[in-house]
């Protein structure tokens, strides 16, 4: 009998589809990109260390770099990132022991408005600190 | 009184290019998507579909209603048109699809079977509303007694739960939260359930409770409230209780 399957690429984009999805697939979604960034985030981390090995002048100019107001955002990001991702996957632990099944829409929202009010605390630290 | 519905309808034939196609058709205003879909077909004889019941116990109709899952059997026209110029009926995903909103269902009702068993429901009203009591339903040794009742499946496999799952889009062989729900429930001592072990084994395996990633959809989606999400947890949590209790000596029940 023949049939029709969709590409995977397609199939994958689903894991970012949230219209008219729930609260838990927006979780999902949420999981999704930020542990991508965070993988991303290592290996730029790891690329930036690497320049320490390339003497002062390179660090220094590594430095004033990250200094400049659009690297600080990126801070936020990486800051907002790790909130969420680290919060989410505590409600999915938790889920996963069988603990606050029923309640994890509410806890969803709870950790995301901690992340938000975490990162926007942490984003005035790193802008104006 | 009568309606006028705009309803966009997937299409696909093997050997061409899938597409929607927007039929419009007239129903009465206290119709349902399922009487729409079949006012298409009387234009279009050649729209390929499923349907049965008509009161959401056979799960055949299942298809996505404006993106998201639903038995269209149960759904007003009415609700569906809601803000809305038209109304999209496309075929669920993550199956094969054979041809516009008919998909393969051979290897869902597969890992159906693997439990074993039916689905039952824990409380069935009555005829004046009353929930039956669990001693109407089990016998003193807690095994399924006659039932009072004729219509004791909870899940109707309908697949809507496997269409909703983020994970099954990229995890064919995933087991699915039906298939889980259908090993969680069949598990319970209720049901005095000989396999118990094995039920766990298969739910423990690599296409099992571990690939969930709780994104709960299959729950919100589910037309009959099984809470297959709520299953896929109580297994793990079961798995995990039993996995501490044998890394400190406890033998196996």
């Amino acid at each position: 009998m023949a049939v029709l399957r969709d590409s995977k690429l397609k199939r994958i984009l689903q894991w970012g589809d949230v219209r008219r999805r729930k609260p838990g697939m927006w979780a999902y979604a949420l999981n999704r990109v930020t542990g991508l960034g965070l993988v991303v985030y290592l290996y730029l981390h790891l690329v930036v260390l690497s320049w320490l090995a390339q003497g002062p002048e390179a660090w220094e100019a590594f430095v004033a770099l990250a200094k400049t107001p659009p690297f600080l955002a990126l801070d936020v990001v990486l800051l907002a990132g790790l909130l969420i991702h680290g919060l989410n996957g505590l409600r999915v632990t938790l889920n996963g022991f069988g603990i606050g099944v029923r309640a994890q829409k509410p806890l969803f929202i709870a950790l995301m408005v901690i992340a938000a009010v975490a990162s926007i605390v942490g984003g005035a630290a790193i802008f104006f600190q | 009184m009568a309606i006028e519905v705009p309803a966009k309808v997937f299409r696909y034939r093997p050997g061409a290019a899938p597409r929607h196609e927007t039929y419009r058709v007239t129903v009465p205003d206290d119709a349902t998507v399922i009487d729409a879909i079949e006012a298409v077909w009387r234009q279009v004889n050649t729209l390929m579909f499923r349907h049965a019941c008509h009161h959401a116990s056979c799960g055949a109709c299942a298809v996505r209603v404006n993106g998201y899952e639903k038995l269209p059997c149960i759904v007003p026209v009415k609700e569906a048109l809601a803000g809305r110029a038209e109304i999209v009926v496309e075929p669920l995903r993550n199956f094969p699809l054979i041809g516009d909103l008919v998909v393969d269902v051979a290897g869902f009702f597969q890992k159906q079977a693997a439990s074993g068993m039916v689905i039952t429901r824990e409380a069935e009203a009555t005829l004046d509303g009353r929930p039956y009591q669990r001693s109407e339903t089990f016998d003193d040794e807690g095994k399924l007694g006659e039932r009072p009742y004729t219509r004791f499946e909870n899940c109707i496999e309908c697949g809507i739960c496997l269409s909703a799952c983020p994970t099954m889009a990229a995890a064919d062989k995933f087991f699915g939260p039906a298939g889980l729900a259908a090993i969680y429930r069949a598990t319970r001592p209720a049901d005095g359930a000989q396999n118990k072990s094995l039920l766990l084994a298969l739910a423990d395996g690599e296409q099992g409770v571990w690939r969930c990633h709780s994104a709960f959809e299959c729950t919100e989606a589910c037309p009959q409230s099984v809470d297959p999400a709520g299953a896929i947890m109580a297994l793990r949590r079961e798995l995990i209780a039993r996995k501490l209790k044998r890394l400190f000596g406890a033998r196996e029940r």
